[in-house]
């Protein structure tokens, strides 16, 4: 088994560390994972790193410096494939959530002044598939153990994982709640993707978008619908896209140009 | 001139270098970069709801995800005049011992330890440390668990709102929490000892200033209205910015805080030092038995502070939730106002964490979080210039230079995606 080992590296880039963190946090099956693969790199976890050819990348965080630019094409180049785990590396995630609103040089001016830094050139955060192909997404705020373990056991079998395309509503019928729409509380459900097990509407809270935009949305029809039940369209749109960033900016593209804003 | 690099300081959350910048055996200067990417999330949660705030800024920080939340509440809930439920206060305060057990055991074990023990990580420990590592990965997953059964989540969980709770922990979730408790307080006790009897190499010794919250009523504690300075001092939180002038520096997307032009240090040290009297339990007894006159100068101590306080917590958390299960659930409290300002102080495993907002209209109009790497990162850099300029002088190894450098850097369990919001060695 050592020598067919499957070579995994896990890389962060701007973000909470929160996926990362996941993958520490599968206390029970830690040293298995690191017993049944070869981490070559995962600079959160340990110091020996080495970099080289990888059977899978596993890429968290979003895209915000020419750095992280050079090394995420690097990382690309030296993965048979590429998986961004987690919301911020699908999406985006929060720090992309005004994307391409024009005001990223001004928030920034805000936070650091005119101070020179020389670190590396920032800009405004973008997700992973702004810059290299992805070839698989799991997404979560953060990322979720049986999701994320049950993907990559499945790649270390040679098998294709299952994910989730379907959204938190789904779920959320599984556990039998209440749904929150019909309470008049706005909730995210229906735009999001499932993979949590609907965890805030399971404790009484609506949902607020942290997986992203499901798959196979219509995103449209879902809009109206929400308004037709009296929901303001500008609450609406501010929620689902504290998470989804750059996709539900396309998203909203979409929707403008079907004239169903406002 | 000559650099020597620690191009990424690995075993710390984020992404950071060291440089060091030797002229000859003289040290220039010792930078602890932080390359993590900006994130303006000040600037981002402007013009949201309180609510929607608090659904972003924990992602500030996975580990310390509901230490950010708690200090939001805190401040949201001045700034709007809710005053919450006593539940409430005692759910939050169960919150964060959680909090506490699984950082404090992420940090010190699977971080800091391998460096004393030389390895490369935790994993390669097992075979010669196995009962150590597993015994510290029982101690993470309990704290992970306690911070599922209060936010909902392990990580990043909604679960504590401003006002209340969406949903108060079970009888039985806390039944079962309390039970687990007693079974690992002999599992923190072994660690202590283990931490106690590590050797501290003295290389960055130095006098040193610490801050943390003043709990309230004499007890320890992770959260208060008022800041304990060592050097007696106390001020209170809204006075915030006297305590850290944030200021930007040009190697780092992390801002850096000065104490009256000194650097300082906030962590489970600051904690103890200010607050260790307060200890009760085996914490207590094993706080007297192994503190000495090094804690105020070494850094490293730290490491040892975590493991005394991480017991600390688990000790306290049956208490907890006897108090949370004896009642009501209460209704959640709404605000009474709608323009206000407020600012939250609470310690997170890492150090003193402020968030301080102004809301107009019931939206937020500024935001200005402070992080306790953000206010260590200048004292990190002055021990790790003490540490370079000792080693050197004693003929030690490059190699042997980085790990001493990369054992300061650590033992303050930096978060750099929270002060972004680590070593190079470079000879000139």
């Amino acid at each position: 088994m050592t020598k067919q080992s499957p070579k995994i590296g896990v890389y962060g880039f701007t973000g909470c560390a929160g996926d990362q963190l996941m993958i520490l946090n599968c206390e029970d099956q830690l040293v298995d994972l690191f017993g049944a693969t070869e981490i070559r790199s995962f600079v959160m976890a340990k110091s020996d790193n080495h970099e080289g050819e990888l059977d899978v990348a596993l890429i968290e965080g979003s895209i915000s410096t020419e750095e992280q630019l050079k090394r995420i094409k690097e990382i690309r180049e030296r993965a048979k494939v590429l998986i961004a785990i987690g919301t911020c590396a699908c999406h985006g995630g929060p720090q992309a959530m005004k994307l391409g609103d024009g005001g990223y040089e001004e928030r920034y001016k805000k936070v650091y002044g005119n101070a020179k830094i020389n670190v590396s050139k920032a800009f405004e955060a973008q997700p992973i598939d702004a810059f290299v192909k992805v070839d698989m997404y799991i997404p979560g705020c953060p990322i979720d153990k049986g999701e994320f373990l049950g993907a990559v056991t499945k790649l270390v079998a040679g098998r294709t994982p299952y994910l989730y395309k379907f959204p938190v509503c789904t779920e959320c019928r599984w556990k039998e709640n209440p749904c929150m729409l019909y309470e008049g509380r706005f909730c995210g459900g229906p735009l999001t993707k499932a993979g949590c097990g609907a965890v805030c509407p399971s404790h009484n809270l609506p949902c607020v978008g942290c997986w992203g935009p499901t798959d196979d949305l219509n995103v449209s029809s879902e809009y109206n619908l929400l308004k037709e039940k009296g929901y303001n369209p500008d609450d609406v749109l501010r929620k689902i896209r504290k998470f989804g960033g750059a996709n539900v900016a396309k998203l909203l593209k979409d929707i403008e140009s079907k004239g169903a804003k406002k | 001139m000559k650099e020597l690099n620690v191009e990424a300081l690995a075993r710390v959350e984020g992404d950071g270098g060291i440089t060091v910048t030797l002229d000859g055996k003289k040290v220039k200067s010792v930078t602890l970069d932080v390359h993590e990417g900006p994130r303006l999330i000040e600037q981002l949660v402007k013009g949201m709801t309180p609510a929607d705030d608090l659904n972003v800024i924990p992602r500030i920080c996975a580990i310390c995800t509901l230490s950010h939340r708690y200090s939001a509440i805190r401040g949201l809930e001045k700034a709007l005049g809710i005053t919450p439920p006593e539940k409430t206060q005692l759910a939050r305060e169960l919150m964060m011992l959680g909090e506490n057990v699984e950082s404090n055991s992420l940090h010190t074990f699977l971080l800091a330890l391998p460096d004393f023990l030389g390895y490369p990580s935790a994993i390669a420990m097992l075979n010669d440390y196995g009962d150590d590592v597993k015994r510290a990965l029982r101690l993470k997953k309990y704290g992970n668990h306690v911070m599922a059964v209060t936010s909902g989540r392990i990580v990043h969980g909604e679960n504590p709102i401003l006002g209340g709770f969406g949903r108060y922990p079970s009888k039985k979730a806390l039944e079962e929490i309390k039970l687990k408790a007693h079974e690992l307080i002999p599992d923190a006790v072994r660690d202590v000892e283990l931490f106690a009897s590590l050797d501290y190499p003295t290389y960055p010794e130095a006098e040193m200033l610490f801050m943390s919250v003043n709990a309230p009523k004499k007890q320890y504690g992770f959260a208060g209205e008022s800041i304990l300075i060592s050097n007696g001092k106390e001020m209170n939180v809204e006075d915030y910015k006297k305590l850290t002038n944030e200021r930007v520096v040009s190697h780092s997307f992390a801002k850096r805080s000065l104490y009256q032009d000194k650097p300082f240090t906030v962590g489970a040290n600051a904690r103890m030092i200010n607050m260790g009297k307060r200890l009760d339990g085996q914490a207590a007894d094993l706080f007297k038995q192994h503190y000495n006159e090094r804690w105020l100068k070494n850094p490293l101590m730290n490491n040892l502070a975590q493991a005394i306080e991480m017991l600390w917590s688990l000790e306290h958390i049956p208490d907890m939730a006897d108090k949370v299960m004896a009642l009501e659930d209460p209704k959640i409290e709404q605000p009474t106002r709608q323009t206000g300002s407020g600012t939250g102080a609470v310690e997170a495993p890492r150090g003193t964490l402020y968030h301080h907002y102004e809301v107009k209209d019931g939206l937020i109009d500024v935001a200005d979080i402070i992080t306790p790497t953000a206010q260590n990162l200048d004292d990190i850099e002055r021990h790790m210039k003490l540490t370079a300029e000792r080693m050197l002088a004693a003929d030690k190894k490059d190699e042997e230079v980085r790990l001493g450098l990369e054992m300061v850097a650590r033992a303050y369990d930096p978060c750099i995606s929270c002060a972004t919001h680590l070593v190079r060695l470079k000879r000139v």
